[in-house]
């Protein structure tokens, strides 16, 4: 049986000194400048910090942990939260609709339904805008597989 | 860089005091999660979602300490505590601070 152990790289080696705290002010800022210009050098860093923290996030499971995995896999468990939560998605998104309609529908002015018009596609577009940040940011974010 | 929650560093001498450290952050679960964990209220037993939000928050409150410490030349904190609050409900705001020290060789 043969193992390729693969050297790493220079930037690597930085990325595993600048998460590490090895680095000195001069090559940190250097480092830094690279940093917010190379995409996939902070995807690197990322991913060594998301190791760091699961390395000492470490701990042995709980007797309770083998349920909670064992009913996350139960098809009857699976099957019904997707259910649930796609009924009451149904559910609000009908009923927005519904009463969106209702007040277009209705005798109120057209500046008052125009204005509620706003209200309403305002917060839609809030809605779109954070949900985009949190898209942009969550490769980023290391701190997501830490459980306890 | 050693974090203790003591005021000194045991078996090391601290050369020079920089001051205080901290980091902080405001996390919160996704509106499911905050669903799932409210029908859980209900039932009793752990709240895993919120348990893992509070872990979500204390590391990456402790990682931003540790980084104005690393660059305030520190390494060590000493007298390390955590404080925390609600910001909003299902949200979880966590401090850590503590006294950055550079250690004698």
């Amino acid at each position: 049986m043969s193992a390729s152990v693969q050297e790493p790289t220079r930037d690597e080696l930085l990325a595993m000194a600048y998460v590490d705290g090895e680095l000195d002010p001069t090559a940190r800022a250097e480092f830094e400048a690279q940093l917010a210009a190379r995409e996939d050098l902070r995807r690197e860093v990322v991913s060594l910090r998301r190791l760091g923290l699961l390395a000492r996030s470490m701990a042995a499971p709980e007797p309770i942990d083998h349920e909670w995995k064992k009913l996350a896999r139960d098809p009857l468990q699976q099957t019904a939260t997707v259910a649930a939560f796609m009924a009451m998605a149904i559910g609000a998104t009908g009923l927005a609709g519904w009463g969106a309609y209702e007040i277009w529908a209705s005798q109120q002015p057209v500046p008052v339904k125009a204005l509620l018009g706003a209200l309403c596609g305002g917060a839609l577009l809030l809605l779109l805008v954070t949900l985009r940040g949190r898209l942009r940011t969550l490769p980023f974010d290391p701190y997501t597989e830490i459980e306890r | 860089m050693i974090l203790c929650t003591t005021d000194e560093v045991p078996g090391r001498r601290i050369r020079e005091t920089i001051g205080l450290v901290r980091g902080n952050t405001v996390r919160s679960r996704h509106l499911g999660r905050d669903i799932s964990a409210s029908f859980k209220r209900l039932v009793g037993g752990e709240i895993e979602e919120y348990t893992k939000l509070l872990a979500e928050s204390r590391e990456q409150s402790i990682d931003r300490m540790v980084a104005e410490a690393r660059a305030r030349g520190a390494d060590a904190i000493v007298g390390m505590r955590f404080a925390t609050s609600e910001i909003s409900a299902g949200s979880a705001e966590f401090v850590a601070y503590g006294t950055a020290v550079i250690l004698d060789r």
